[in-house]
């Protein structure tokens, strides 16, 4: 019952920001700024993830793949699993627990101190002004991080299987696109945008409704990275089902 | 400059814990205590997201095995990916997520609110008292963790398997047993174990250096899980390397 309850008031959340991005009442300085901001503290840690997972990808998957002889295929394995996979929900999972979650302190910040009582006590809407630049810098900056999670993670195949284990680097490089093609860069950049939407609208929503004082705050950022994850693994299952898992 | 000087922090804050807690028991009650808070109550969610894991890695493996008829590696794919690699860093990132942040915001806490420094004037060191039954703990479950984590991934993607891929669960089960023994779940509670402890310190350090106001809470929680995450992973593949390169 509490859980959609909680639903509930998230999605009356999110028709309030929609209607504040569709009316134009969101300061666009305010959200180059915050977008700006989300995907240089993002970006360093994105890669830092991604990059080992991809060496990680390289490694085992050689050793099934040379089971069978068939060291080509490693690349083109890599490049869809990183691709389709692992660069979206690792990416995600760092944008939430940086970006995400630093949204939500500087929210829950802001409400302990009466800072959004003011904005709105001065007649500005304070989730037009203050949660709905956030909600979309969040959308829009997901997609992004993503592609360069998805580079980073093939470097890091390519330097553990070619500079590392001595695979040759011409067969990595020219077999790399054979699994995957347009629909899967598709299907990545939608997936991301998805759970930009999830994760923006969890951490603002969680911000804003910030209680109970400094505590309250840590409490915030912690279920914002708790529950931006367990609701974009979930959507991530039904998005892959839809897109690339058609053998029913 | 300013990563370098936060390594050398760290540095000495581990001299300091270690210092301070390597000849003496933990407070008497608090590690079963906090075995308990960390291990049971992330339970729920470390169960959700290993079941969601296993159902995309067996519907990826089969997508990319499929064009090259290859339908039959799927459970191969899914006990190597998933038990070898997968498992141990989703339950250490889900720990980091809902334990570690917590470990992180509650020390915060205490230290925007001077509690520490009360602890300091009783004569009760605050490294050895809220760190070490933390560490402890942590290092009690996180294995055990890492263990239900193989087993649930294992199970949601030999029902997507068998449900979703119509595949045969009997070829299922006879790869994912070629592609995997006995040592493998060593070395994934090694992992566990090593992933526990950066967990708990990192965690710890974040929140005993909070900075003023409710603000330093919200950043120290942040960079801890942030730092955490990044940390574990590193640690995974060079782990990976020692233990399969």
């Amino acid at each position: 019952m509490d859980t959609l309850q909680l639903l509930g008031r998230i999605g009356i959340f999110g028709a309030r920001v929609l209607r504040a991005a569709v009316t134009g009442q969101v300061p666009l300085r305010s959200f180059l700024a915050l977008l700006n901001q989300v995907i240089q503290r993002c970006m360093l840690p994105v890669m830092a993830v991604v990059f080992p997972f991809g060496m990680v990808l390289s490694l085992q998957g050689l050793q099934i793949f040379a089971l069978y002889g068939s060291q080509r295929l490693l690349s083109p394995f890599v490049a869809a699993a990183i691709i389709r996979e692992l660069s979206p929900v690792m990416a995600s999972t760092l944008v939430a627990a940086q970006g995400g979650s630093s949204f939500a302190a500087e929210l829950g910040a802001m409400r302990i101190k009466d800072e959004l009582d003011a904005t709105d006590v001065m007649g500005v809407d304070s989730i037009a002004f203050h949660a709905a630049p956030r909600v979309l810098a969040l959308t829009l900056a997901c997609p992004v991080l993503n592609l360069m999670g998805c580079v980073s993670g093939i470097v890091g195949g390519y330097v553990s299987a070619v500079l590392i284990k001595g695979e040759p680097g011409g067969i990595f490089l020219s077999e790399l696109w054979n699994l995957t093609g347009p629909a899967d860069v598709w299907g990545t950049l939608i997936k991301t945008t998805v759970f930009g939407v999830v994760i923006g609208l969890l951490s603002c929503y969680l911000g804003y409704h910030t209680t109970g004082g400094a505590a309250g705050v840590g409490r915030a950022v912690n279920h914002t990275v708790v529950y931006s994850i367990l609701a974009f693994i979930a959507a991530n299952y039904l998005l892959t089902s839809a897109f690339f898992g058609g053998a029913v | 400059m300013a990563f370098v000087a936060a390594c050398g922090r760290f540095g000495l804050f581990l001299a300091a814990f270690v210092n301070a807690s390597w000849r003496r028991p933990p407070p008497p009650g608090q590690v079963l205590n906090e075995a308990y808070r960390i291990g049971v109550r992330s339970l729920p969610v470390l169960v959700i997201i290993a079941v969601f894991v296993g159902t995309n890695l067996a519907l990826q493996g089969y997508k990319a095995f499929a064009p090259l008829g290859g339908q039959r590696l799927v459970g191969m794919f899914v006990a190597t990916a998933g038990i070898r690699e997968m498992a141990p860093v989703i339950a250490a990132a889900m720990i980091a997520a809902k334990a570690g942040t917590e470990m992180a915001s509650q020390i915060a806490v205490m230290r925007i609110r001077e509690q520490i420094d009360a602890l300091e004037v009783m004569a009760v060191d605050p490294l050895w008292y809220l760190i070490l039954p933390r560490l402890l703990g942590i290092m009690l479950v996180l294995p055990a963790l890492t263990i239900v984590a193989i087993f649930v991934t294992l199970a949601s993607s030999y029902l997507v398997t068998i449900w979703q891929l119509n595949l045969s669960g009997a070829v299922f089960v006879e790869f994912a047993r070629e592609a995997i023994s006995g040592i493998d779940f060593i070395y994934c509670m090694i992992k566990g174990l090593a992933f526990g402890i950066i967990i708990a310190l990192v965690s710890c350090f974040f929140g005993f250096n909070a900075g003023n106001g409710p603000e330093g809470v919200g950043r120290a929680t942040n960079g801890a899980v942030v730092t955490v995450s990044v940390v574990v992973v590193f640690l995974n593949y060079l782990l990976s390397e020692v233990f399969y390169g």
